[in-house]
């Protein structure tokens, strides 16, 4: 695992504004995330969870405010954050005409890393991936398994940072409590998550902090107590009442 | 460099799993393949015409001359071949030699009749052409390229992975810069390999194989580099490829036609029949016309038989060829008004290739390749010439009226000696100036 200052914020956004095409998608957003922690970023349709993970992986700039993965700003070190960042697409599309070994492998020779076959299988031994499934070509694959090959390989690139866009949506309740133990694993082993999603109980569920997104601000914050989890009710009616109105 | 091979080994290898690239791959080697074999079977075969014609010549011109005791009888049915040959390169780019003749049976008779002969028959026949290897990388590879190169973002943004993938990349470099690399490579090779086979076949040169190489390697990477240009922030596939092909078909077609069409609106020409015709009708008028009146034609451009032209009899050999001698006179500033005009096209036609990189890589191919108009203006310049030392070789027989030795025959010209003779002169002009 790559180290990381555990002391500051890992991802911190600062009266963050974005335009996309004139329009204010992002207006005066601040949040900070972490070590260690995992962040869930609620939001209904619209609300900008999208631009946000965009905004951090850099594909969007800053129309002004700023935005910091482990300290610096995005795009003026993009190839520092990417590699310390291990991004989850909500729809996990890999290549169906290849294997889902393959796929990993063709990703992270993408990337520059090398890893032996024991190496991917102890992965997709943690993501529960059977056996069999590994050598088959993934146009048989159902969602949960495309996402299933997907988070092995965030887990092989071995970052410190993992960006998870919708990561349980399209999964069964099994595969979403096997990912949410995944997840607080790896918080345990002091990565850091940020998860954007709409999935109220799925992340009060997870989630050590939430933080409500409305039209582009942060309108609430929620922190779980020592040990416990956040509040669902008190979730679901600060939701209901502000976040997807 | 062990990075770059590495990126550029596994895109090779995703490539060789992706079914349709590897069927346009194919497609690929087979068009160049079938073009370079066609314009092999056609170089093969005006070699065979040119060895069957020139064994035909000899036969013939030894024939005449044993039938023929007269000397202007002997020269009336003597005919002598010129032709010119196709260089090593004309298998890849058979250009204008479908359209301008490239041999010709000619006699002492007047030259521009029988050079602008065949520019009576129906030129549109020829329109459509061979498939060479120049019209698969001018006209057909683009669209090669296109296929290859239209869905290299839109693909992966329209299935979800564009992200993933920028972002997993250790640099651009690594992803689109290899995959874009192996692609063209990939494509190059495979258009490219069955030139090099051809061009083994057919003796050419390392510098001309070296050039062709360049000037199609610019052209793919053009298309390349466009097609990645244009789709560089498309979602849409089919969008990209629509207007890649509008681009296309803007290039290859719409500017060449505007072009050959704009420039015969302002540059006239008269025909090649109107100049057969004028020379025709001038030798037929001269057997009406008094002899005095070709004579003094005549000798305006032969003063030194001026002393010769008196004539003792009705018909003499010498006043017939004179008054072909006069047609062509006649018919000269038709004939140099047509020449003219043919250079003035090309020259035209040079500044729109400038718009269309197909019609470009067309001149510059057929340039090296010695089959453009140019060529041909210089092939029919030299079957001019040839015939000039056909006449001065025939008049002081004709004139001078000395005795004629059929042994004095084997120092009459051939087109073979003539065209040596020519450039053993060009190479002495040239090592003299370089002496210089």
């Amino acid at each position: 695992m790559i180290e990381i200052d555990q002391a500051k914020a890992v991802i911190e956004a600062s009266s963050l504004c974005v335009n996309i095409k004139n329009n204010p998608i992002l207006k005066s957003l601040n949040f900070r995330v972490k070590a260690g922690e995992i962040y869930a970023l609620l939001g209904g349709n619209g609300a900008g969870k999208s631009t946000t993970l965009k905004t951090l992986l850099g594909f969007n700039a800053p129309s002004s405010g700023s935005v910091k993965v482990d300290g610096k700003e995005v795009l003026e070190a993009l190839n520092h954050v990417r590699k310390k960042t291990a991004y989850l697409p909500e729809s996990a599309t890999l290549y169906t005409h290849l294997t889902a070994r393959e796929n990993v492998k063709y990703f992270l020779s993408l990337a520059d890393i090398e890893k032996t076959d024991a190496e991917i299988d102890q992965a997709f031994d943690r993501v529960a991936l059977q056996t069999k499934a590994r050598d088959r070509h993934m146009q048989t694959y159902s969602k949960g398994m495309r996402q299933k090959t997907a988070i092995a390989l965030a887990l092989l690139r071995e970052a410190p940072i993992f960006l998870l866009d919708e990561p349980t949506s399209g999964l069964d309740p099994v595969a979403i409590d096997e990912f949410n133990q995944l997840v607080r694993e790896l918080a345990s082993g002091g990565a850091t998550i940020l998860m954007v999603t709409h999935d109220v109980y799925g992340a009060c569920q997870v989630a050590d902090r939430i933080g409500l997104l409305r039209d582009g601000e942060l309108v609430g914050e929620f922190s779980a107590p020592q040990d416990g989890q956040i509040e669902t009710e008190e979730v679901h009616a600060a939701f209901a009442q502000r976040g997807a109105a | 460099m062990s990075y770059m091979f590495k990126q550029l080994s596994r895109e090779w290898r995703f490539m060789l799993r992706q079914k349709y690239l590897l069927v346009l791959l194919g497609c690929a080697i087979l068009i160049s393949g079938f073009s370079v074999q066609s314009g092999l079977n056609e170089i093969e075969q005006q070699q065979q015409t040119i060895e069957r014609l020139t064994a035909a010549d000899e036969a013939d011109r030894i024939d005449a001359q044993h039938k023929h005791d007269e000397f202007g009888m002997l020269a009336y049915y003597t005919f002598h071949l010129t032709y010119s040959a196709p260089s090593d390169l004309a298998f890849a780019a058979l250009g204008e030699r479908d359209i301008y003749p490239w041999k010709h049976r000619i006699k002492m008779l007047a030259i521009e009749g029988q050079i602008y002969e065949s520019d009576t028959q129906n030129a549109e026949l020829t329109q459509a052409g061979k498939i060479d290897f120049l019209f698969v990388i001018s006209a057909l590879s683009p669209l090669i390229i296109i296929l290859l190169f239209h869905d290299l973002f839109a693909n992966e943004r329209n299935s979800g992975r564009y992200d993933l993938l920028v972002t997993t990349a250790k640099s651009p470099w690594a992803l689109w810069g290899a995959r874009g690399a192996i692609r063209f490579i990939a494509i190059f090779l495979c258009l490219m390999l069955p030139f090099y086979v051809g061009a083994w076949v057919s003796g050419t040169s390392l510098a001309a194989i070296g050039l062709v190489s360049f000037y199609c390697f610019i052209y793919l990477a053009f298309w390349a580099l466009l097609s990645v240009y244009w789709g560089r922030n498309a979602s849409s596939a089919p969008k990209v490829a629509s207007g890649l092909i509008g681009i296309w078909v803007l290039f290859a077609f719409i500017t060449p036609i505007l072009g050959d069409l704009t420039i015969n609106k302002f540059v006239h020409s008269p025909k090649g029949g109107d100049i057969v015709f004028a020379q025709r009708e001038a030798v037929n008028d001269a057997w009406d016309l008094p002899k005095e009146v070709t004579m003094d034609a005549f000798t305006a451009t032969y003063p030194e038989w001026k002393d010769h032209v008196a004539m003792q009899s009705m018909f003499e050999w010498k006043w017939y060829y004179a008054f072909q001698q006069v047609g062509d006179q006649i018919a000269a500033s038709m004939s140099q008004e047509y020449r003219d005009a043919a250079k003035k096209k090309y020259q035209l036609a040079g500044y729109a290739s400038l718009l269309s990189p197909p019609l470009l890589l067309q001149r510059i191919l057929t340039h090296l390749a010695e089959t453009d108009a140019v060529a041909a203006f210089k092939y029919e310049q030299q079957v001019r010439d040839f015939h000039r030392e056909l006449r001065l070789f025939h008049y002081p027989f004709l004139f001078a009226q000395g005795e004629f030795n059929k042994g004095e025959l084997a120092n009459m010209p051939s087109f073979e000696k003539f065209i040596i003779e020519q450039q053993d002169d060009r190479n002495t002009d040239s090592a003299q100036s370089t002496n210089k």
